[in-house]
């Protein structure tokens, strides 16, 4: 901590050391997170840290805020069950594309629909890194893998279409190459008031593509801040979203300018509404009697 | 208040986990656990709960996970289908020591290997308490959330369709339980500690790198709720020549059909488990030990048998009355759980006439 009582990104850093291979674009993510914690000012205790299972899923872990490592692809409905159980807390979800999008993917749209004030940060490597290797649901079509030999014959899933399409209300992208840009996106998302999704291109280098996915990119890397984005309007990021996997765009697509209540604070208005319907006990019985 | 008030055991179910503090509940429909959910829908917001309909089984245990693990007492209710779904999650809550309260309202009694071996991986175990009424289903609700939270482990219900839609005469007396101690683990946002890992590696400050020593301490405890947790119900065993074993719903059948044969003269006595598991395996082996012969009545093809086998180890015939049974739906009654059905069954084993 700060002289000045401030929290600092190394008061989010646990002594758990990372075993992600040298290299991996997880490492960036985690810096930036201890960062924008760090700007957000949150303690440690005040948040719960959620994954799945992958090599991005180990990041609450390197953290010294609560962590929820759970079972591959339910690490929304556990983060989900937390925000409604402890509505003061600050839950994240991380994890793979994997994760997110293949075993997980059920889980995402009602999470979205639902509107819960949960941040879900996506490291999208475009293939499974824990498991070494094989065709992921964001893998290109074509790409080669230990399952896919000749080339896949599908085509990827577009995280960030997808969550548009199911009505997310604030939705980013970004990458480790870009340290600053990707620290103020995830705060923004943090700070955002109901479900915030953020698309990292985070490569794996072992076993990954990262050629294609990031130092092509550099190149072509498109902050939205710098082309005078204007990240208001559902739609015009859904056409901008089309450019997955071809140019790699940076920055918030999507806020929704006046974001609906979120499904947690309506559970409290609930609660306060129906409260004064609970029964006496005496008169328990008349619940349970046929409507 | 009326001392007793009539509901369905599903419903006693509900309000016996609102008086025993449950505030989170997830669920999906499945008959007969759907009424669970309707109810829990109600309640939860009356008194500061919450109640979702989730996506699915996997997303509502996920949920509930959750909840438990923020040191919530929280709820799921399913059928045996729904709890097939769960059971990875299952597995590894059990072994994050999360501890949650499951209902399992099964079609028939096809689900005890289910709920006592589990269809999830590893070395769990869930404590498992079947009721044979609408008021033991409310006082064992209310003693598995308390023994949810003591042995930080999860507690199963296992009922049926017959006690989730039969409505019986129920009260709600506060059990008297010990404290508790306060869950040091929970992610509470407690200040002055820091976060903790709940994993299944291990609820610590980081994760455990020693899989093998985290989960030969989540599971060390297993002795101890054995040697603890049996409960059992047993009668007219002290001159039984015939011991009748039977759970849940069934059981009440059972413990009517050895009056009527004590009655009409047979020396017959029975044992009703309550906790399936921790199994009373004692209380089987003393009943058997005096009499000639064990007969079990579940509607399976043999599931609870193993236990009373393993309870006996040989020393007298084990022999299977009971049957798959079910309606034209797969839900309800079938005929073979009939009084005078169980009658002539323990009749022909008690005479000799059926050969183990
Ligand atoms: C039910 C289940 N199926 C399969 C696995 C094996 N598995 C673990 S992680 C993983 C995929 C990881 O890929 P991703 O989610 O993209 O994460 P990454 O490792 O790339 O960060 C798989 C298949 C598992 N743990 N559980
Ligand atoms: S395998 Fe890939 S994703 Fe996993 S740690 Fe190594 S580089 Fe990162
Ligand atoms: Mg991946």
């Amino acid at each position: 901590m700060h002289a000045s009582g401030a929290l600092e990104a190394k008061d989010y850093k646990s002594d758990l050391k990372p075993i992600w291979c040298p290299g991996c674009g997880d490492f960036g993510v985690l810096s930036a997170l201890y960062r924008a914690l760090a700007n957000i000012g949150r303690s440690p205790h005040e948040i719960a840290f959620v994954s799945g299972i992958g090599c991005s899923s180990r990041i609450p872990g390197y953290t010294t805020a609560y962590g929820f490592n759970s079972v591959h692809g339910r690490a929304l409905p556990i983060a989900q069950g937390i925000k409604l159980a402890n509505p003061d807390l600050l839950v994240l979800v991380a994890g793979g594309d994997g994760d997110g999008f293949s075993i997980g993917g059920g889980h995402v749209p009602h999470a979205i629909r639902r509107n819960i004030d949960i941040t879900y940060i996506v490291m999208d490597n475009q293939i499974y890194g824990l498991t070494k290797g094989q065709l992921s649901p964001t893998s290109p079509r074509g790409t080669h893998t230990v399952t896919s030999p000749e080339g896949s014959l599908e085509d990827p899933v577009n995280p960030l279409l997808y969550v548009l399409g199911y009505g997310a209300h604030f939705v980013a992208q970004s990458t480790p190459a870009d340290q600053i840009g990707l620290t103020a996106v995830i705060e923004e998302a943090i700070r955002f008031p109901g479900f915030a999704f953020v698309n990292v291109q985070s490569p794996c280098v072992t076993f990954g593509d990262p050629n294609q996915q990031l130092k092509a990119h550099k190149e072509g890397l498109k902050s939205l801040a710098k082309i005078n984005y204007d990240p208001s309007h559902r739609v015009k990021a859904m056409a901008l979203a089309q450019t997955y996997g071809k140019d790699l765009y940076t920055g918030v697509f999507y806020r929704n300018p006046n974001p609906p209540p979120t499904f947690d604070s309506l559970v409290r208005e609930r609660q306060r509404h129906m409260a004064p319907q609970a029964m006496p006990r005496e008169k328990i019985l008349d619940t349970f009697l046929p409507h | 208040m009326p001392e007793r008030v009539l509901m369905e055991g599903s419903a006693a179910i509900v309000e016996a986990a609102v008086q025993a503090g449950c505030r989170f509940y997830a669920g999906y429909p499945i008959t007969p656990s759907t009424e669970i959910l309707e109810l829990m829908s109600v309640r939860m917001p009356q008194v500061g709960g919450t109640c979702m309909n989730a996506e699915s089984e996997i997303e509502a245990i996920g949920m509930v996970w959750g909840a438990a693990g923020c040191g919530v007492r929280s709820m799921i209710a399913s059928t045996g289908q729904g709890i097939s779904l769960m059971q990875e999650s299952f597995a590894e809550l059990a072994n994050a020591q999360i501890p949650i309260v499951a209902v399992n309202m099964c079609r028939g009694q096809g689900d005890y290997f289910q709920a006592t071996r589990g269809g999830g991986h590893g070395d769990y175990r869930f404590i498992v308490l079947a009721p044979s009424t609408a008021q033991e289903a409310a006082d064992l609700t209310q003693l598995a959330f308390h023994l949810a939270d003591k042995w930080r482990n999860p507690v199963m219900i296992m009922g049926d369709f017959l006690l989730s839609h039969t409505s019986e005469m129920v009260s709600f007396a506060a059990p008297a339980l010990a404290e508790l101690p306060p869950k040091e683990w929970a992610v509470t946002g407690a200040k002055g500690r820091r976060g903790i890992t709940l994993s299944p590696l291990g609820p610590s400050e980081k994760l455990s790198t020693d899989v093998a020593a985290a989960l030969a301490n989540v599971t060390a405890k297993h002795s101890a709720i054995v040697s603890e947790e049996v409960r059992v119900e047993h009668g007219f065993l002290e001159d039984a020549e015939l011991v009748v074993v039977a759970f849940g719903f069934p059981g009440r059948f059972v413990k009517y059909a050895v009056r009527l044969a004590r009655e009409r003269g047979l020396r017959v006595g029975y044992v009703r488990p309550i906790s399936l598991w921790p199994f009373p395996r004692h209380a089987v082996a003393s009943a058997a030990a005096t009499a000639r012969a064990v007969a079990v009545f579940e509607l399976n093809a043999g599931q609870m048998i193993e236990d009373v086998q393993l309870s006996v180890l040989g020393r007298v015939p084990v022999v299977a009355i009971g049957g798959i049974s079910h309606d034209h739906s797969g839900f309800g009654v079938g005929p073979l759980l009939n009084v005078e059905h169980i009658l002539k069954r323990i009749g022909q084993v008690y005479s000799g006439k059926e050969d183990p």
